[in-house]
């Protein structure tokens, strides 16, 4: 089957590159374009650890998706939350409480926890459990995952370091 | 693992879309693909065209027609479904949606992709190299099940959290082909075979799904290992239409949704009390048929069932 050339935009990057139909998104953001913060972890849609953000900033499963089927689209990857070196209020927020342990997850959880601030900026409980749902840690981090979200605000404007 | 080889073709209208449906032979159609890629990368779909619909705008959206129905385009995300302002008037429909997976799920996902998931068994959801030490199996065009032996048709059970309420409710489904269109009942809409598990047509399309009003009393339980991001062990949606129990629908525990007809024989008018709903729930066992595959006891399956109706009785008699 005939490689296309699709565009993609990735953390404000437009790309053009050339991809195959037996691509994944994921495939390609880490292959073609070596963005290997985005994980593979089951490669099912069970564990999240290969969640990027759309365009609206929803999270979503780059494992799952056909890379063809994003054509002309934008997402947002772990990569792309930090700022002139400085990170995201939610990543710094992941360093403070502690909420890593071996780190395989943690893209796929800080993505999570992005697209949940993305549609509410202070969630509640229930709020966080459902967005977090679709997203496991193995070593079990989940307790510290939920401080670091719910303490997000006090990372908010904080200087820079 | 890469995904077997295909063409990939996106349409911008629907009447593209039907025509790439006619035209060509061995189609899937995918739309948030949470479904299709899984089954892809497991080479249980392996399609020479993968056609996508998802964001068409002919099949997106929520909104109430003039005759006060509620509808919904196909390929709408359950996120969106969840979110829209019409759904306070099907608050079954909105639980059923947020029951499914999780919200990483529900924001590819879409209506028509859950109501037509293929069909899940314990033999054939594994991967490929697993199968092929026992073989293919009437899923792959092979006289054999290796779910119940003796089985002459395939057992794969029906996936949907969301036909039990839609079915419950009274639903029906628009199908387009690029010469015809057709509605029928959503309870019409599937067969007890888990191979071709829909009446679907090859060169036919799901375009909406269309809910009529109602104000009745309802319930809806999923029943599954963990609350979040699990396929269920068994799902029951229930209704009561002018203090009557007017609806029983178990999902997930046999090849297609199971109108429970014979518990609502046993429970007719009466009032809901224990002794009623426990002789209704007793009655339940009989309508299951053959009951095995996927993870749980033909035992435990029974039980479920059986928990599930009295649980659903109970909500229906304090509503």
């Amino acid at each position: 089957m005939q490689r296309q050339v699709m565009t993609l935009t990735v953390n404000g990057d437009r790309h053009e590159v050339l991809v195959s139909p037996r691509q994944t998104l994921l495939d390609v953001l880490r292959g073609q374009l070596g963005l290997t913060g985005t994980k593979e972890g089951c490669a099912t849609g069970t564990c999240g650890v290969c969640t990027v953000n759309n365009a609206e900033g929803e999270a979503l499963l780059s494992c799952l998706t056909p890379a063809l089927e994003w054509d002309g689209e934008a997402v947002t990857t772990i990569e792309g939350l930090e700022r002139d070196g400085r990170l995201a209020p939610i990543q710094q927020a992941f360093v403070e409480y502690g909420a890593v342990q071996c780190g395989f997850c943690t893209p796929g959880v800080i993505m999570s926890a992005q697209g949940l601030l993305n549609a509410s900026e202070q969630p509640g409980e229930e709020q966080i459990n459902d967005g977090m749902a679709g997203v496991l840690c193995r070593c079990t981090g989940h307790i510290k995952v939920k401080e670091a979200i719910r303490n997000v605000g006090r990372f908010r404007d904080a200087p820079a370091k | 693992m890469h995904l077997p080889a295909h063409e990939f073709v996106k349409p911008r209208t629907l009447a593209e879309s039907l025509d790439v449906l006619r035209q060509a032979g061995n189609v899937k159609l995918i739309a948030g693909g949470t479904d299709v890629t899984f089954n892809m990368r497991g080479r249980l779909f392996q399609p020479d065209v993968l056609l996508s619909v998802r964001g068409l705008d002919e099949l997106s959206g929520v909104g109430v027609d003039g005759d006060g129905w509620l509808r919904v385009g196909a390929a709408t995300r359950l996120t969106d479904i969840e979110n829209a302002p019409a759904l306070g008037d099907w608050p079954m429909l909105r639980k059923a949606c947020r029951s499914v997976a999780s919200r990483h799920v529900r924001n590819m996902a879409t209506l028509g992709g859950n109501l037509c998931l293929d069909t899940r068994c314990w033999y054939t959801n594994q991967t490929a190299e697993w199968r092929q030490a026992r073989g293919p199996c009437l899923k792959n065009g092979v006289e054999a099940c290796h779910a119940i032996k003796t089985s002459p048709v395939c057992v794969a059970l029906n996936a949907s959290d969301i036909a039990p309420a839609l079915i419950a409710l009274d639903a029906e489904i628009l199908l387009a082909s690029a010469d015809n269109e057709r509605r029928l009942p959503l309870a019409d809409f599937y067969t007890a075979d888990g191979v071709h598990h829909t009446v679907r047509k090859s060169d036919e399309l799901l375009v909406a799904v269309r809910v009529p009003p109602t104000a009745d009393a309802t319930v809806y339980i999923k029943e599954t290992a963990r609350k979040g991001n699990d396929f269920s062990y068994a799902v029951i949606a229930g209704r009561k239409t002018d203090e009557r129990v007017s609806k029983l629908v178990l999902g997930c525990l046999s090849m297609r949704p199971i109108q429970l007809t014979g518990v609502l024989d046993v429970l007719g008018s009466g009032e809901l009390t224990e002794a009623l709903i426990d002789q209704a729930a007793d009655a339940c066992r009989a309508e299951l048929g053959v009951l095995t595959n996927l993870y749980t006891p033909a035992a435990y399956k029974a039980g479920l069932a059986r928990a599930l109706v009295r649980r659903a009785l109970q909500t229906l008699k304090e509503t």
